[in-house]
């Protein structure tokens, strides 16, 4: 397993006498991209200012490659707020390049850098127009630039994907795990679960400043599964319900597939082994909740 | 410090930059000008604009009706009581053609009592003209009703006036001489100017922080820096627009006064190099003894009053400057903001009351006291400076104010980096303070 770049431990962070975060703990991998869910006001954005240290924690600590975080270490970090906002007056080149620069790059560089990423992203004939005559698709990609320009080592991203129509989400992806190919980690803040398994390897689900989830997006759906399997029979033959092995879901929204779910003990091979006997089938697999079928489940019984 | 000069740089550049700050810097001036000579306009068109008004003089005493002379407003025309039974009628009759009418009663001598009738209002400059011309006769009667020979030409010759200058020595002994007019000018200008700065400046600091704040840009600026880099690096950028806005005012006066000078009198305002005696100089350029003027101007000790009015300046900006950010933090639009800066505008006009009030007693307890008071130190301070104030109250009052800006600027700093982050709802001032304990 490749080595932790940010571990949070033990944090806890009171505001007013309300608990934003209840010891929590978190271990992201480097070159991972890490999710973190939670319905809203569970006490994402408060973790996240914390790791950006715009906040500090009451109790408990965050390590980034295995040492305390100082302030200089923010250099190392791509912050891109669930809440966007550029300078309105400012031009996109200036402003791109300023932010870069306050990030701790060079002039010259943050300035060539900021030319590849307008080039990369169509951008380049408007590097001198002010910011208020950009759509809001393209001070998006505006901010992302701003986010991503001084090469950061850890990437945050809140709800990265509002706010973008679904050609330029993609866009977005791609890019995102094109840098995580570069080497970034990036830690994922979403309540879009479908962005989720498209990308997430590991999550940790928040809800009432607690960590209530936690763990590899594949494993957490294995623990979550409930021995429920989809048939598809040749013809239009219906499946009856069977006391013993499986009983009848209700029909799935979509696809002609009989959802059945295994009698607790049933072993999925007798199942099968039994509708091959009585009817003709014509394909079978297992079906894994959703994270948001996970989501909702886990956040109702917390 | 390399992310607050990129800080400082860019609110400079941001409002250098603007249209509106061009404008303003070369408008300012003209408006001003303008303030100064709206009155002498006025009073030029009121003068000249209309045909002079007939007022007509009942005369009951038969002696005074003409005692009242024309001028270029009024026309007055002396009629004989007995021509006249109803004066109310006869104004009546005129048709509007009459503006007022005088009854000067038979027994005027010992009364004194005059009385002026219209149907509109009467109005000042009327009523004056009567009163001094009538004042004067009546006085120059009463005189002569006493019956001594040559007494009107003996109360004349013993009317005098005292010409009062004001000399002012140095260590040597050497006189200079002064006018409380150009110490008292001075002193306003310099009050005023802190007063304008101010305000103009920390209402354009807290626009910037609630600019900063709705945009939400804050939150990424904020995971780049401290939130007091972010603050302060917007106070002393704006500070150094104020400064660039000034010099810009400075140079354009100068140009003025050196075309002025070319004008009208260039000998005597070759010595004048500071603004003020320019403008004094522009001012009194035809009809005043230039270089008398130029000398009571440049008498003035100007480099402590300039080296305090530095000081007293940049800790006055960094004092309110720093309670505007603050509060800018804690609202959340702009339309929230008005309410929350009006305690702020009010202990600024307390302080520019207190230091006009100063004016009449520069060394009262009053004075004394607001010069010391930090938040109207600044601008009394200003009035007060002219009149040579002790080196004890200048440095304790420099002390007390550099004391509480700084004090000021941590409190703002603790509003600050909890307010900026905070949407989306009103904060109590328990809840603030709560921020500043945090």
């Amino acid at each position: 397993m490749s080595n932790l770049f940010i571990e949070v431990k033990d944090v806890v962070k009171q505001y007013d006498g309300h608990v934003a975060l209840n010891h929590v703990d978190l271990n992201v991998p480097e070159g991972c991209i890490y999710g973190l869910l939670g319905p809203n006001g569970a006490g994402k954005t408060s973790l996240i200012r914390i790791i950006n240290m715009i906040t500090r924690q009451d109790s408990g600590e965050v390590l980034m490659n295995g040492r305390p975080m100082k302030l200089d270490d923010i250099a190392h970090i791509g912050y891109l707020p669930e809440e966007r906002g550029l300078y309105k007056k400012m031009k996109v080149g200036e402003q791109i390049v300023y932010l870069a620069r306050l990030k701790g790059m060079g002039k010259l560089d943050a300035r060539n850098t900021m030319r590849e990423w307008l080039a990369r992203f169509d951008l380049t004939e408007w590097e001198n127009k002010k910011v208020e005559a950009l759509s809001k698709g393209m001070a998006q990609k505006v901010q992302f630039i701003a986010t991503v320009i001084h090469r950061p080592r850890l990437l945050i991203f809140d709800e990265p994907f509002s706010g973008f129509d679904p050609v330029n989400a993609e866009q977005l992806k791609m890019e995102i795990l094109r840098l995580r190919d570069e080497g970034a980690t990036i830690l994922f803040s979403t309540h879009n679960m479908e962005s989720v398994e498209a990308v997430c390897e590991q999550i940790s689900l928040i809800n009432h400043s607690q960590v209530v989830l936690q763990g590899y997006v594949d494993a957490i759906k294995q623990q979550h599964k409930q021995n429920i399997i989809a048939v598809e029979l040749q013809g239009n033959k219906a499946i009856a319900a069977n006391e013993a092995l499986y009983s009848l879901l209700p029909p799935p929204a979509v696809g002609k597939a009989t959802h059945i779910q295994l009698k607790t003990g049933v072993d999925v091979r007798d199942a099968i082994a039994w509708l091959n006997d009585h009817y003709a089938l014509a394909g079978f697999h297992e079906v894994l909740p959703s994270m948001h079928e996970i989501f909702i489940e886990t956040v109702k019984t917390a | 410090m390399e992310k607050l000069r990129l800080i400082i740089a860019r609110e400079y550049m941001t409002i250098v930059g603007r249209k509106s700050f061009i404008v303003m810097t070369l408008l300012i001036p003209i408006i001003m000008m303008l303030c100064m000579a709206l009155p002498a306009a006025i009073a030029y068109f009121n003068n000249t604009a209309s045909e002079a008004e007939t007022v007509a003089v009942i005369d009951e005493s038969g002696r005074y009706g003409a005692a009242i002379a024309d001028n270029d407003l009024f026309h007055f025309v002396p009629l004989r009581a007995d021509t006249v039974p109803n004066a109310h009628e006869f104004y009546k009759k005129a048709n509007g053609q009459l503006a007022a009418v005088v009854v000067i009663p038979a027994d005027v001598d010992s009364t004194a009592a005059v009385t002026v009738y219209s149907e509109n209002t009467i109005n000042v400059s009327l009523k004056e003209r009567i009163s001094r011309q009538l004042s004067d006769t009546l006085t120059r009667a009463r005189v002569a009703s006493y019956g001594v020979p040559g007494l009107q030409r003996m109360i004349d010759e013993s009317s005098v006036s005292v010409d009062l200058k004001s000399v002012k020595w140095d260590d040597a002994g050497n006189e200079n001489e002064t006018s409380a007019e150009v110490a008292l000018a001075v002193g306003l200008i310099l009050a005023f100017l802190t007063y304008m700065f101010v305000l103009l400046y920390g209402a354009m600091i807290m626009n910037g922080v609630i600019e900063e704040k709705t945009n939400r840009i804050v939150e990424v600026i904020v995971s780049s820096c401290k939130p007091f880099q972010l603050m302060m690096g917007k106070i002393i950028g704006v500070a150094l627009v104020g400064l660039t806005q000034l010099a810009i005012w400075v140079v354009l006066m100068t140009i003025v006064g050196a075309i002025a000078s070319t004008v009208f009198a260039p000998a005597a305002l070759s010595a004048a190099g500071s603004m003020e005696g320019v403008q004094a100089a522009m001012e009194a350029s035809d009809n005043f003894d230039m270089a008398g003027l130029v000398q009571m101007v440049m008498s003035v000790n100007y480099v402590p009053i300039l080296v305090s009015f530095v000081l007293y300046f940049i800790g006055g900006y960094l004092l309110y400057a720093s309670l505007f950010a603050g509060f800018g933090s804690a609202v959340d639009q702009a339309s929230d903001a008005s309410q929350a800066t009006t305690p702020i505008i009010m202990i600024m006009v307390v302080a520019l009351y207190a230091g006009m009030a100063c004016i009449e007693n520069p060394n009262g307890p009053m004075a004394v006291w607001c010069s010391m008071i930090p938040f109207t130190s600044p601008v009394v301070m200003m009035v007060r400076l002219p009149y040579d104030v002790p080196l004890w109250q200048l440095a304790l009052s420099i002390v007390l104010l550099y004391a509480t800006a700084a004090g000021c600027v941590w409190v703002a700093a603790r509003i600050y980096r909890t307010g900026i982050l905070l949407y989306g709802k009103k904060h109590s001032f328990k809840e603030i303070l709560r921020w500043i304990k945090g």
